[in-house]
């Protein structure tokens, strides 16, 4: 039981290794922030794409659809791996964007932040799409026979609808990204999780994890009660007489 | 009707999965069966953790696990009647896993050191290395200095690592994950050296072309097999088991089948004092 305790929770080792494991933590929020726009708007471009009516645009809806489906089914690891091992092997892009130093950061960074913006890219455009599929019917008929394109009442009806409609949702699925930015350990980016292992191999004590986990705690559980005030200010929305109120 | 064809649907997906879990529980029980009979040894199996793939020394798939390291502690496993079960497991957890008895012994091309010998006792020598600065087919770099300033790749938790961290201060070093990983780096061209056991960059290059070895540094380093400390009694047997391979040629065989090399002389000689 002592042996767990000094193995996991040895609260001296924490704090010898606090700033050390704290700088590889910002660079998990770091990718979490570039992931977190691109996927955003990546997957946003998705929906829309996907919502395009008419015979005209079926090949795009299929493809569209073909790449969510794709993205959702395989795991971000595999997809980590494909690119960080891949894209330097094709010859035929300038050696600039095949090995990225962008920014003053090394390319297993760049690697990570494609992958991760390529698979969330997928899951924000099911939630888009949710919300997009959420607003009545009525609106959008009623903006066409105003003389509205599509893309207008999209753009100034139907769309500006939806995404009040799907904070919650979207928050859950950042929280899930800020954690998988760990994944990009096993490409050798200093993160948190790489980070806490390399103190592992040095000292055979695992309270470095820990100590991660705890980072990850601290910024998380605050954005889970978030979640549930937004939840609750939708119902309060949609409910006759109901008002907010959050534990 | 649409929805009882989605039900039957979905049913008829439970059941197959069902089934394929079933099944797989019944192949792996089965093969299990198979493994204690063949045992026969006598003597209780023994439990053995190692980090695989790291071939020439660990290789290969679950349940067939083969290498030079794998070889040799079967061979060691049949002299002192104790079948070894071969367990893939995390380098970096594995001498603390050993210690708190996860498994009986661990051998996974481990330097010994005296840093992990704070948490384990090693066996005497079995295999004396060297560290390779692997690189890429007519690259400058000739030799480990060369790569100052350059990006390095090495193993998380391997001696390749460390003696990159000494030797190259002002270049990035990443601690990959996996062996193949960092040699993988370096076909990609995202690292420009990896610093990793000999042995293995030899097999790297054997095996995937296009890389070289630059120069090996010899470093005093020996591979023992790691047991919890205290445990003197299978920490005899081990060393017993060690001699009588080595003394009636078994060793010779399995180190030449795996290193296309003759073993150095000095490892005949080799003891180590357990501290």
């Amino acid at each position: 039981m002592s042996e767990f305790f000094h193995q996991y929770f040895d609260f001296h080792y924490m704090g010898e290794h606090f700033w050390e494991v704290l700088e590889a933590f910002l660079q998990n929020l770091l990718i979490f922030a570039v992931v977190a726009v691109l996927a955003l708007t990546w997957g946003l471009i998705l929906a829309l794409l996907r919502q395009l009516p008419g015979k005209k645009f079926m090949p795009v809806r299929f493809f569209t659809i073909g790449y969510i489906d794709l993205f959702r089914a395989i795991p971000i690891l595999i997809v980590i791996l494909l690119i960080s091992g891949g894209i330097p092997f094709l010859e035929f892009i300038p050696k600039d964007i095949r090995i990225p130093h962008w920014l003053g950061k090394p390319d297993p960074f760049w690697y990570g932040v494609a992958a991760l913006m390529l698979v969330y890219g997928a899951f924000t455009a099911e939630v888009y799409r949710a919300g997009i599929e959420a607003v009545p019917g009525g609106q959008m008929e009623a903006a066409r026979s105003l003389g509205m394109s599509h893309w207008q009442a999209m753009r100034h009806v139907v769309v500006p609808q939806a995404v009040t409609l799907i904070p919650a949702p979207m928050l859950n699925e950042m929280i899930s990204l800020l954690k998988d930015s760990t994944l990009v350990s096993v490409i050798a980016f200093a993160e948190s999780v790489l980070i806490s292992r390399e103190l592992l191999a040095q000292s055979f004590n695992s309270s470095a994890l820990m100590l991660t986990g705890a980072f990850f705690i601290l910024i998380i559980l605050p954005l889970a009660r978030v979640v549930d005030r937004l939840i609750a200010r939708n119902q309060g929305r949609i409910t006759r007489g109901s008002h907010i109120e959050v534990a | 009707m649409r929805k009882t064809r989605l039900t039957t649907l979905f049913a008829v997906f439970l059941l197959a999965l069902a089934v394929l879990v079933v099944a797989g529980c019944g192949g792996g029980s089965s093969s299990n069966s198979e493994e204690s009979t063949a045992g026969g040894g006598g003597g209780e199996p023994l439990s053995v953790g190692s980090d695989i793939p790291y071939p020439p020394f660990e290789q290969g798939k679950p349940g067939n696990y083969t290498g030079f390291d794998i070889e040799l502690i079967e061979a060691i496993g049949e002299r002192v009647g104790r079948k070894p079960e071969v367990q893939d497991t995390s380098f970096e957890t594995i001498f603390r896993d050993v210690a708190q008895g996860k498994f009986d012994a661990v051998i996974s091309a481990a330097t010994i050191t005296e840093e992990r010998e704070q948490a384990v006792d090693f066996s005497n020598p079995y295999y004396l290395s060297e560290q390779a600065v692997l690189v890429k087919e007519g690259s400058d770099v000739k030799t480990l200095k060369d790569l100052e300033g350059k990006t390095v790749a090495a193993q998380q938790g391997t001696t390749g690592l460390e003696l990159a961290k000494e030797e190259l201060g002002g270049s990035e070093i990443r601690p990959y994950p996996e062996g193949p990983d960092a040699v993988n780096a370096l076909k990609a061209g995202t690292v420009e050296g990896v610093v990793i056991d000999a042995p293995v960059a030899a097999n790297a290059v054997e095996k995937s072309g296009g890389i070289e070895i630059a120069e090996k540094v010899p470093t005093e380093e020996s591979y023992g097999i790691a047991v919890a400390q205290g445990d003197t009694e299978l920490l005899e047997e081990i060393n017993k088991g060690l001699k009588e391979v080595e003394d009636d040629g078994t060793y010779k065989k399995i180190y030449e089948k795996w290193f296309h090399l003759e073993p150095p002389k000095a490892i005949f000689t080799e003891t180590h004092e357990a501290e």
